[in-house]
């Protein structure tokens, strides 16, 4: 079995166009197992009962954004090693170096090709 | 392979972006009323990055140019880097309505003027000061952290494990000490004890000797149920011990453990992670400002499929009435279960009617905030300072109308602030503060959307309104005119009161197009003015365009319907009442008023004028502002609901005419345009006034 059938994988985003265009370069990509969550906070409380092997999120969300999410996985037992990828507008090298205490796997800045997103994916996960 | 990017998400994106905007212009307004907190920035912020992050997967690069230098503004504001004056918030202002145009003509796919881009773009850079270039080397050096995937696809060990823990007489007895396994348990991972005294009997029956002690532990950890046995190794037997591994989101969970931090906004009040400890179900933290967004699930729905389904209830609604109608014609007892039966289905029909027509409605917000857009620009072009307040922005109008209600609107917003207000000199003179006040305001008043635009201005100059109708020939001097009548020409063709022609008035449209606009709704529109203190236009407009109410009549054995809110009276003239005036035409005395008589049947040439009235009735009919009619009609048949259907788009416009209905039986009705009838019969002006002067 190929990595892309077994893996599980939540889109965050709050924005129904770039969860889309997300989701649908997932499709793409033959992952098939797609849940989304449109904030943050939703998007804990969901994994926190059922975790998934990677995030994909937006950085920019009102209430709790990319990183306060993964702040929240990576403390938390049970969420703390799902695989964290932040999907950024400006690539802020403040967010990034964030990110990156915070234990974020990877990040993709927007806009992205569905082939830009397969290999930030595939640095994490290996071979898709 | 690349993928392509579908309509459906170009679509989802320009919808997105209206909301977006919305969003951003309700944080501008809290701005300029001074009750924005940092999180109205935060929103304000967002929304704009949100439209560059959308518009670049679409590769839309001029949008993503711009609202990039405006986001790096913004962010210098979210920042506490910039104060904000009324200057800059006039700038985000401007700004947000460059990017509101470049939205919209990305989405219509046409060209902008790159100029004035470019200008905003050189203002924006005065604010920001020069922007440190984000330096590639400042960029961490990151390396994608790699996951384990054999870990991650193993059966995931640990979780929370209940363990119920209690020590027999046995296992103290050979030195073992719970508190030591208990420590021990607790280096495993995060542990929780309580513990269980229900078994300890009353002092009096106390045996020192035999534990009455039970422990009920939480562990979340790592490790397997077997090293948590392990850890009770040395009191095998000796004790009673169940691990159970417990479903996640049940348990009791230890404190801190399962919550998010803070959400990073500067939300005081939000609950933080200390509050999230106990009970069963983790709280959601953040109180989102967003509540109402959330909370309201909703789906877009295609207009057509919804405009179809209104045109079935519409059929049905006929067909229930045919239906009723051939059965009132079979004499059935009273009471029976047929007539019942259609009774509960006649309001079901209708109840459905009502539901789908509300899926049309939608609130005047965005239209309000298009307005307040006009104020800005119109008092920029005219040098006033004009603030705009808007009322009832929640109220709801159908789809088409409010779509066909901003040209109009737009029109008199712009009159407001042109012709309305007075300069900033005038009103220091007169007392009033510089600033000027435009009101918008909505409102549901018996069945109908009542929208109110007033200005806090000098009112209407009534006397150089008289002087200018005279001197272009469209009152005589001597005409007897009251102050509404007076007030009542600025709707005239070609009625300009504006000794010149402004910057803003010069597009070659009057209130008299407005006006006709607002009609063509089945709307009216009316003024009222007092001097020194202010105008109000008052817009009126059925709650939708699909049905009616009615008045149905006879006139020479066609069947006809007059909308009921024009109807004021019916009359059954005595002959003493009606006066004979010029060739042929007849007026009534109604309430020391003489009111023009029109015969129905004449204008749609259906016979000539009677001789009599003795057997007709006359319907005493009222458009805007007062301008009456005394419509001839040979009976009056019924009072009700009627489904509205375009004439225009089956046939072709008819004056006089609004629309057309379908009857009971079957037959087409003609929906007559009071308004028509009257400008046919009397001319533009009407009729009350022409007669006062004739008096």
């Amino acid at each position: 079995m190929s990595i892309r059938n077994q893996l599980h994988v939540m889109v965050v985003d709050d924005m129904a166009t770039s969860r889309g265009l997300i989701i649908q370069a997932l499709e793409w990509m033959g992952i098939r197992n797609i849940d989304f969550a449109t904030d943050g906070n939703t998007a804990f409380q969901r994994l926190a009962s059922r975790p998934v092997h990677l995030v994909v999120s937006d950085f920019n969300m009102p209430g709790a954004d990319g990183l306060t999410l993964l702040e929240g996985l990576r403390r938390n037992r049970t969420t703390q090693r799902i695989g964290f990828i932040l999907v950024t507008g400006n690539a802020d090298p403040a967010v990034l170096r964030r990110g990156q205490e915070l234990g974020m796997n990877n990040y993709i800045k927007k806009p992205f090709s569905p082939e830009g997103l397969k290999t930030c994916i595939e640095r994490v996960v290996g071979k898709l | 392979m690349s993928l392509m990017i579908t309509d459906d998400f170009r679509d989802s994106f320009f919808q997105e972006c209206e909301d977006l905007l919305e969003a951003m212009n309700d944080g501008f307004r809290l701005m300029a009323e001074n009750q924005h907190e940092i999180e109205t920035v935060h929103a304000v912020f967002r929304a704009v990055h949100s439209i560059k992050g959308g518009a670049g997967a679409f590769g839309l690069d001029a949008l993503v140019a711009f609202a990039h230098h405006f986001e790096t503004g913004l962010d210098k504001l979210r920042a506490g880097k910039l104060d904000l004056d009324d200057t800059v918030l006039g700038l985000f202002q401007r700004c947000g309505d460059h990017l509101a145009d470049l939205v919209g003509s990305a989405r219509d796919e046409v060209d902008m003027d790159a100029a004035s881009s470019a200008q905003l773009h050189g203002e924006l850079d005065a604010i920001i000061g020069t922007v440190v270039q984000d330096d590639p080397d400042d960029a961490p050096d990151f390396q994608p952290a790699g996951l384990d995937l054999d870990l991650l696809f193993a059966p995931a060990p640990g979780g929370r494990y209940r363990i119920l823990f209690e020590p027999w007489a046995e296992l103290f007895r050979s030195g073992n000490d719970p508190a030591m396994l208990l420590r021990n348990l607790g280096r495993l991972g995060t542990l929780s004890a309580r513990l269980n005294t229900d078994h300890v009997p009353p002092l009096s029956e106390l045996e020192c000797t035999r534990p009455h002690l039970q422990w009920e532990l939480i562990l979340e950890t790592d490790e397997t149920a077997e090293t948590i046995a392990d850890t009770f190794e040395f009191v095998d037997g000796l004790c009673r011990l169940e691990i159970a591994e417990s479903a996640t989101g049940e348990t009791v969970r230890p404190g801190g453990c399962n919550s998010m931090p803070d959400a990073p906004t500067g939300e005081a009040d939000a609950t933080g992670p200390d509050t999230v400890t106990h009970g069963e179900q983790t709280q959601p933290i953040a109180r989102t400002n967003d509540s109402k967004r959330a909370s309201a699930a909703t789906i877009r729905v295609d207009l057509e499929r919804v405009d179809k389904l209104i045109n079935l209830v519409g059929e049905l609604v006929i067909k229930e009435a045919m239906l009723s109608q051939s059965i009132s014609k079979i004499a059935l007892p009273s009471e029976n279960e047929v007539s019942v039966g259609l009774d509960s289905l006649k309001q079901l029909a209708g109840e459905i009617q009502e539901g789908v027509m509300a899926i049309r409605a939608q609130p005047v917000k965005p239209m309000f905030q298009r307005m307040s857009r006009i104020v800005r620009e119109a008092a920029v072009a005219t040098g006033k300072r004009v603030r705009l307040m808007t009322q009832g922005e929640h109220t709801e109008v159908d789809k088409t109308v409010l779509e066909r209600l901003v040209d109009p609107l737009t029109h008199m917003i712009r009159n407001a602030v042109d012709h309305g207000l007075e300069d900033p000199q005038t009103r220091s003179a007169a007392g009033k503060p510089e600033e000027g006040t435009v009101i918008l305001s909505a409102a549901h008043r018996s069945g109908r959307v009542m929208i109110d635009i007033s200005d806090d201005g000098g009112g209407i100059n009534r006397a150089k309104v008289r002087k200018l109708a005279e001197d272009k020939g469209l009152i005589s001097p001597d005409a007897d005119l009251g102050p509404a009548e007076i007030d009542n020409l600025l709707f005239l063709p070609g009625f300009s009161s504006k000794d010149e022609v402004s910057a803003l008035s010069g597009r070659g449209v009057g209130l008299d197009v407005a006006r006709s606009e607002v009609q063509a709704l089945g709307g009216r529109v009316s003024i009222t003015s007092n001097p020194g203190e202010g105008t109000t236009f008052s817009i009126s407009l059925p709650l939708t365009l699909a049905v009616l109410e009615g008045m149905v009549i006879e006139v020479a054995g066609q069947t006809m319907v007059v909308p009921i809110t024009a109807v004021q009276e019916t009359l059954q003239p005595r002959t003493a009442e009606i006066h004979a005036i010029g060739q042929d035409g007849r007026v009534v005395t109604n309430r020391d008023r003489l009111v023009p008589i029109v015969d129905l049947g004449a204008i749609f040439g259906f016979r000539p004028p009677p001789e009599t009235l003795d057997n007709h009735v006359l319907l005493l009919v009222e458009t805007d502002n007062g301008r009456h009619c005394a419509l001839i009609v040979d009976g009056i048949q019924d009072q009700r609901q009627v489904v509205i259907k375009s004439l225009e788009s089956n046939y072709g416009h008819v004056n006089g005419v609004a629309a057309a209905t379908i009857l009971g039986d079957g037959r087409i009705a003609l929906i007559i345009d009071p308004d028509g009838i009257i400008r046919d019969a009397t001319g533009p002006i009407g009729g009350d006034f022409q007669l006062h002067a004739a008096r």
